[in-house]
């Protein structure tokens, strides 16, 4: 059961991987981001209930709180990006990178 | 046996779901496709009897995020020649998935070769909000204080990000 659910990980990492790469729509690539999360979350569950230990469901539980913070600072950040460029593309949102 | 029937059934939901998520071309549909993600990754949750993280992935993730998310979308009232024009999108996606498929193997590989499943007896208040409270409060107290300053500082970051320059 434990390496089914490691290679359920493995397997929802690899999507999360692919889907921020080629992606171009910043919320798609936020919510990859929040798979990777998901999936090491699944990973750290999985050992947890085998070894009898809730010390990585603790883990787990620190993994969330601080995606809860990672989602709120993405929100305020489409709505400023939005307010000044009017897309979604993420290949426009180079303000830091380049003089205008 | 029938645990591992309804592990296939919610893997099977869980990959085609976050597949269906990283391919569609408004960010609803696949906003509405990870919220069913999430919670079939709950569902995997329980199955190996983590109620509590059970409990907080339906609360938090599937309820305080994802609404969140719908909410940022809806709110920015988003039009078709808002969204990137990913002409070559499905090329990306299977070029993508050619070069990382081949990590993917190699860790696959390596877990199925291993011999990881101690499988140690779970007592019976196992992953209960008692058992992880204790935890929690007793080994992982400097961890727990650090997040509690993590989330002013985001809720901070996030009041000062969206202000309105003047």
């Amino acid at each position: 059961m434990l390496k089914a659910y490691m290679v359920l990980s493995i397997i929802l990492f690899s999507i999360g991987v692919v889907g921020l790469i080629s992606r171009r729509n910043i919320i798609v690539m936020y919510m990859s981001v929040e798979l990777l999360l998901n999936a090491v979350n699944l990973s750290l569950i999985a050992i947890s209930a085998d070894l009898a230990d809730s010390s990585a469901q603790v883990i787990s539980l620190v993994i969330i709180a601080i995606a809860a913070s990672e989602a709120a600072l993405f929100m305020s950040l489409f709505v400023v990006l939005f307010r000044n460029r009017a897309s979604l593309d993420a290949n426009l949102f180079d303000m830091l990178g380049s003089k205008k | 046996m029938q645990n591992e029937i309804i592990f296939t059934i919610l893997a099977l939901i869980t990959i085609v779901s976050s597949i269906v998520m990283i391919s569609a071309h408004r960010p609803i549909d696949s906003a509405l496709s990870f919220i069913v993600t999430l919670v079939s990754i709950a569902a995997l949750f329980a199955l190996v009897n983590a109620t509590f993280l059970f409990v907080v992935q339906i609360i938090i993730y599937a309820g305080a995020i994802l609404s969140l998310i719908l909410f940022i979308i809806m709110f920015l009232n988003i039009k078709d020649s808002n969204l990137p024009d990913e002409k070559h999108k499905n090329r990306w996606l299977m070029g993508t998935s050619i070069i990382v498929a081949p990590f993917s193997y190699i860790l696959i590989d390596l877990i199925m070769r291993s011999d990881i499943a101690v499988n140690g007896v779970a007592s019976e208040n196992f992953g209960t909000i008692k058992d992880v409270g204790l935890t929690l409060f007793s080994k992982w107290i400097l961890p727990f204080e650090l997040v509690s300053i993590l989330l002013l500082v985001a809720l901070v970051g996030s009041v000062t990000l969206s202000k309105k320059e003047d």
